[in-house]
C-alpha cells in the first residue's frame, strides 16, 4: 500500500463531522464499519469531503469554538493536518467577519486543485492550489443586492456549491434565506434563480429573493438538471436554474433539510422531511425515495427506529449515497445516530451511536 | 524588559510551542502585531477581520481584562504580563 494510503482500493470511507470532531468509518463490504477518530477532536466540523481527484486529501472546514474556522486538510486520513498559508478571511477592515465555513467543495474533474468553500457571512471562497491559499469571489460580494440579505435561524450560509462539470464559466451556489445564484462568467457576476421556488414567510410568495434554499444537488449526467431542498418545499429544474417546479408529491411536509441521489439512476431521489418541532414526522424516523424525479415518494423505515420518544433530525449535509451500485445511503441525525443502507434505501443498520450531533457526512469510494 | 505574552494551550502550536512570547510594545494592540509579525495567522486566531477581538477570546492585564480598561489602545507598562485567554463558554453552542 502506498505511503499516506490508509485503506486498500475499494474501501467506502464515511467522513463524519460533528459538533465534536471528524469520524470515518470505514468498510470493504458495507457491512462491517470500523471507526476511526475522533480528528479535530473537541471542534465544530461542519463539513468534511475527501477529494480524490489527485490522492486523497481530506478537507475539514474546522469551525473551532474559539480562535476562528479554517479549512484544514490531511493527506493522511486525519493523522496529521495542514493549515492554509492564506486562509479564508473576509478584507480586514471591511466591516465582515467570518463566523463559520459550511461547506468544502472540490471544483471539476479537470481542474484537480480547485476547491470551492461557502462561508456565513455568506461568500464563496476558492483555492486553486488545493486548499494552501483562499480568495474571495469578489462579484458575489458585489451583488446590488448584498445589503439587502437577512439571515435565517441557521445563518447567513452559503450552504451548496454545484459547478458545472465542463463549462468553467458556470456554477452554482445556495444561500440560505437569499435563495439559488448561478455565474455565467467565471464568477465576475451571478444571478438570482428562484423562479418558481416559495417564500411563505415573506408578504411575497414567489420574491426575486429571499427564499431559504437549504441544500442543492446537480444531477450526475445533465448538467440543465439540479433539485434543492427548501424551507418551502422540494423542486427541480431542467433549465439550468432558470425556472423550477415543486416535486414535494406525497411528501407529509414542506420542511426538510437534506437531499442525495443515486449517481447511477438520477431518477432515484432522497430526503428526510420533518414536522413543526424539526424531527420525524410521527413517531417513525423515515427517510423518504422517490424513483421517479419526486412525482411520487417512497417512506423507507426498515431498520429504522420508532417509538414515542424517537424524535431524529438530520441537517443539511447529513445524508449522502456513495458511488456504488445498488448505491449506498448514509444519513447521520442532529442526536449522533448514524444509519447506512447498502441496498438503496430498502433496509437500513445504525452503524454508529452516541456521537456528537452529526453535521455533515460524506462517502468516497477508493 | 519588554512584555510577556502568555498564550493558551491550543494557541502554541502557532507559536512554536512556546507558552510564552516576548515582544517590545506599548499598547495591548502594538503587542499583538508583534505577535503577528513574529507569527504570521496569529491575529486571526485572536480577532476578527473587523479588528475586534473575537468573542470568546480574552486578554488580561496582569489581573485586568482590557474589555474593562481601552481595549486594545490600554497601554501596557514595561515588564507586564497579558495573558490571552478564552471564555468559559458552557456546553451550549450554534448548530450548523
Amino acid at each position: 500500500m502506498p505511503a499516506g494510503r490508509k485503506y486498500p482500493k475499494g474501501t467506502v470511507v464515511l467522513a463524519v463531522g460533528t459538533k465534536r470532531g471528524l469520524f470515518l468509518l470505514t468498510s470493504r463490504d458495507r457491512r462491517a464499519w470500523k471507526p476511526d477518530g475522533p480528528y479535530l477532536a473537541g471542534r465544530r466540523i461542519f463539513h468534511a469531503v475527501l477529494d480524490t481527484r489527485d490522492g486523497a486529501r481530506l478537507f475539514a472546514a474546522d469551525n473551532g469554538d474559539f480562535y476562528g474556522s479554517f479549512v484544514r486538510y490531511s493527506d493522511d486520513f486525519g493523522r496529521t493536518w495542514k493549515d492554509p498559508v492564506r486562509t479564508i478571511a473576509f478584507p480586514e477592515g471591511g466591516g465582515l467577519a467570518l463566523k463559520n465555513i459550511w461547506i468544502v467543495e472540490p471544483g471539476r474533474a479537470a481542474e484537480p486543485k480547485t476547491v470551492f468553500a461557502g462561508t456565513d457571512p455568506a461568500a464563496l471562497f476558492a483555492s486553486r492550489d488545493g486548499g494552501r491559499t483562499w480568495e474571495l469571489n469578489d462579484g458575489l460580494q458585489r451583488h446590488h443586492t448584498r445589503a439587502r440579505w437577512q439571515p435565517g435561524a441557521g445563518g447567513l450560509c452559503l450552504n451548496s456549491i454545484v459547478v458545472h462539470p465542463t463549462n468553467p464559466r458556470r456554477m452554482w451556489v445556495a444561500i440560505s434565506a437569499v435563495g439559488v445564484m448561478r455565474t455565467d462568467d467565471g464568477g465576475q457576476t451571478w444571478t438570482f434563480c428562484n423562479k418558481g421556488t416559495r417564500a411563505d414567510f415573506l408578504p411575497e410568495k414567489y420574491p426575486e429573493f429571499g427564499q431559504c434554499v437549504h441544500r442543492l444537488i446537480p444531477h450526475p449526467v445533465n448538467p440543465d438538471i439540479l433539485y434543492q431542498q427548501n424551507h418551502c418545499g422540494v423542486y427541480v429544474t431542467t433549465n439550468a436554474g432558470n425556472s423550477w417546479t415543486e416535486i414535494r408529491g406525497n411528501l407529509p411536509s414542506d420542511f426538510g433539510f437534506p437531499m442525495a441521489l443515486d449517481r447511477h439512476h438520477p431518477e432515484t431521489i432522497y430526503t428526510v422531511v420533518e414536522d413543526d418541532t424539526r424531527s420525524n414526522v410521527g413517531d417513525q424516523f423515515t427517510v423518504y425515495r422517490s424513483t421517479d424525479a419526486g412525482r411520487r415518494w417512497q417512506r423507507l423505515t426498515r431498520g429504522l427506529p420508532k417509538g414515542p420518544t424517537v424524535r431524529l433530525g438530520v441537517l443539511r449535509h447529513g445524508m449522502c449515497t456513495d458511488a456504488l451500485d445498488p448505491c449506498g445511503v448514509y444519513a447521520g441525525t442532529n442526536t449522533g445516530q448514524l444509519f447506512a443502507s447498502r441496498n438503496r434505501g430498502d433496509s437500513w443498520k445504525m452503524i454508529a451511536d452516541y456521537l456528537p450531533p452529526i453535521y455533515s457526512v460524506t462517502a468516497t469510494v477508493l | 524588559m519588554g512584555v510577556t505574552i502568555r498564550l493558551p494551550g491550543p494557541l502554541r502550536e502557532r507559536a512554536g510551542r512556546r507558552a510564552a512570547v516576548h515582544v517590545e510594545a506599548a499598547t495591548v494592540r502594538q503587542a499583538l502585531d508583534a505577535l503577528e509579525h513574529r507569527f504570521p495567522g496569529m491575529r486571526f486566531a485572536l480577532c476578527e477581520e473587523t479588528g475586534r477581538l473575537r468573542p470568546y477570546v480574552n486578554v488580561f492585564l496582569e489581573t485586568e481584562n482590557i474589555r474593562d480598561l481601552q481595549g486594545l489602545e490600554t497601554p501596557v507598562p514595561d515588564g507586564a504580563t497579558l495573558h490571552v485567554l478564552h471564555s468559559v463558554a458552557g456546553g451550549a453552542g450554534a448548530g450548523a
